[in-house]
């Protein structure tokens, strides 16, 4: 991800960032190959080890010329070491041995064998066969480097609970004899979809407002990005949807600088600095948003991408084609008929047809249960009353809004709007101190998964 | 200008539950101290010591006694130390104050290299 997707830019910069976090996710792929997928906790622990051993060196002798291959050399020597102790290694003992040898003079496997290692991790910790939550926790842990508490903060769980799910999956990987093998064949769109599942699910943890630490859930958001790459990115078992979720995801993280302003206060996609958009990241959208298109493949991913794409596309908010984008929503509510991705067509309508249509689409979904306490519901009506001027009645739905739960940014900001609307008698809502956490804007013209739920591709 | 080792006390602690991140960015706080000495010229040397609590010699009349030592009846471990340089004792602490080893639960011990 480019420099200023980084929360930790313009600190000192003396390692790679989140070198450790990469690093110990690649070594545990690596030695859970070679030691075989049963010994997964095994190779966590010898990893952890080397992690710590340049804890304790690096302070003193300074950091080494290759800090990856330092990482990767002492884990290989814990890694024989392991072979001599433990009796279970004894048949396999040199082959295993032959197999640690094999790396460039780094010390470090190559690149090629790295990612290969990586993707195989990807494909073993998101197997359909583990409850979706215990699919999310293990690719943060094993494949992505983070610790328990990092994982809890961002899903906002205790620590207790994260620990015990990654306990339960690493159980049910050795009980249902979960392998590493890559999929092929017949076998291959129902993993990947399952892969692709959780990235989407990872992107939106980290990206939705709630009152998650920040700064890990823009890790969290940086990390879905890198494994989609990861995926997209491989010949064996990439596919147009996997460059479709790269792109709706690079869309997405283009936009994280300018959803909050200088104050921390949440700024609506068409009030947004469209200068602070991170252009790598679009361009990145684009390129793979192109690849998505070879094939026939049209997924949900495709199609939120493509709503994505005509919103980065829009150099000023005026010129975007709302067209477009409420086609978009028509076919994603035919794929998945959600009350959410209809509130979110409502919008688009609104803007291809005015607010008073807007208004009577949301009309239609108010006695839908699933969005009776959808505080999004009343806040969108309450844009578009006020948009035809009735300040009264949009005062009215903000109140509701506020009735129900909403992350602290939301929170302030619907304060702000039913100040503008009815700026006397709100003195019962206060707002609450925050939690320092910064909010998404909500972008009512995206079904982000927290809202629809996840979209399944195909 | 006169010399003063720090020496590096470790509280031997559980790292089990240190995430890669946490330990980088606590690398990256030393390496940052050590590096304002360096380019202040007056950081001379630093090296860890090996993990095992090493060796303790004693004559006891006339016949060395060998022990492991000498730190096994203490929790605390000398893990490393750095020789700076430093005009006087307050300097020698003033430039430890902000060594990272104290964020983390270490002490550092501070004694003038006697030159004379």
């Amino acid at each position: 991800m480019p420099a200023s997707q980084d929360p930790a830019a313009g600190s000192t910069h003396l390692l790679v960032d989140h070198l450790f976090r990469t690093r110990s996710g690649q070594m545990v792929a690596w030695l859970t190959r070679i030691f075989g997928p049963a010994h997964l906790e095994l190779a966590e622990e010898v990893v952890q080890d080397a992690l710590v051993k340049a804890l304790l060196q690096w302070p003193y002798s300074g950091i080494p010329d290759n800090p990856g291959g330092w990482l990767f050399r002492v884990a290989r020597n814990g890694a024989l070491d392991v072979l001599r102790r433990h009796s279970a290694f004894r048949d396999r003992s040199r082959a295993i041995a032959a197999e640690l040898m094999r790396v460039s003079e780094t010390g470090a496997p190559s690149e090629a064998a790295i990612e290969d290692d990586e993707l195989r991790m990807v494909f073993m910790c998101c197997h359909p066969l583990l409850p979706r939550d215990a699919r999310v926790a293990l690719s943060l842990k094993t494949v992505g480097g983070f610790g328990v508490q990092e994982i809890a903060r961002a899903f906002l769980a205790a620590d207790a609970t994260i620990a015990q799910r990654l306990v339960r999956a690493k159980r049910q990987l050795r009980d249902q004899r979960i392998g590493l093998e890559l999929p092929r064949g017949a076998d291959l769109a129902a993993r990947l979809e399952s892969v692709l599942e959780v990235i989407y699910l990872l992107f939106n943890e980290g990206y939705s407002a709630h009152a998650g630490d920040e700064l890990t859930r823009l890790d969290v958001c940086r990390e879905a990005l890198r494994l989609g790459r990861l995926v997209a990115g491989s010949p064996i078992v990439s596919a147009p949807a996997a460059h479709a979720l790269v792109a709706l995801i690079a869309f997405q993280a283009a936009r994280l600088p300018a959803r909050v302003d200088s104050a921390g206060e949440m700024v609506l996609l068409e009030d947004q600095d469209r200068a602070l958009w991170d252009r790598g990241l679009l361009a990145l959208g684009f390129a793979h948003f192109e690849r998505s298109a070879e094939g026939r493949e049209m997924s949900g991913y495709h199609l939120q991408a493509a709503i994505a794409a005509v919103h980065a596309g829009a150099r000023r908010p005026e010129d975007t084609n709302w067209t477009e984008i409420l086609t978009s929503y028509d076919d994603l509510l035919a794929l998945n008929p959600s009350p959410v991705i209809a509130l979110n067509r409502a919008v688009a309508l609104s803007r291809v047809a005015g607010a008073f249509a807007g208004l009577e689409a949301i009309a239609a979904l108010e006695m839908d249960p699933a969005l009776t306490h959808y505080y999004l519901l009343p806040s969108v009506k309450g844009r578009l009353l006020e948009e035809i001027g009735d300040r009264r009645r949009a005062a009215e739905a903000y109140r509701r809004a506020l009735d129900h739960t909403c992350s602290e940014p939301e929170r302030r900001f619907l304060l702000r709007k039913l100040n503008e609307c009815a700026p006397a008698g709100i003195s019962e809502s206060r707002p609450q101190p925050g939690e320092g956490s910064v909010g998404r804007a909500p972008d009512l013209t995206q079904a982000s998964a927290r809202q629809a739920g996840p979209l399944s591709p195909g | 200008m006169p010399r003063y080792m720090l020496l590096l006390h470790d509280n031997p602690a559980s790292f089990a539950d240190v995430s890669p991140e946490q330990m980088q960015k606590v690398i990256e706080k030393y390496i940052a101290w050590g590096n304002r000495l360096r380019e202040a010229g007056v950081m001379h040397a630093g090296d860890k010591l090996t993990d095992e609590p090493g060796k303790v010699l004693r004559s006891n009349n006339g016949n060395v006694r060998i022990t492991d030592g000498p730190y096994s009846e203490t929790k605390e471990v000398l893990g490393g130390y750095y020789i700076i340089e430093a005009s006087s004792y307050e300097q020698a602490i003033d430039r430890s104050r902000d060594c990272p080893h104290l964020q983390y639960g270490g002490t550092i011990e501070v004694r003038q290299v006697d030159m004379e």
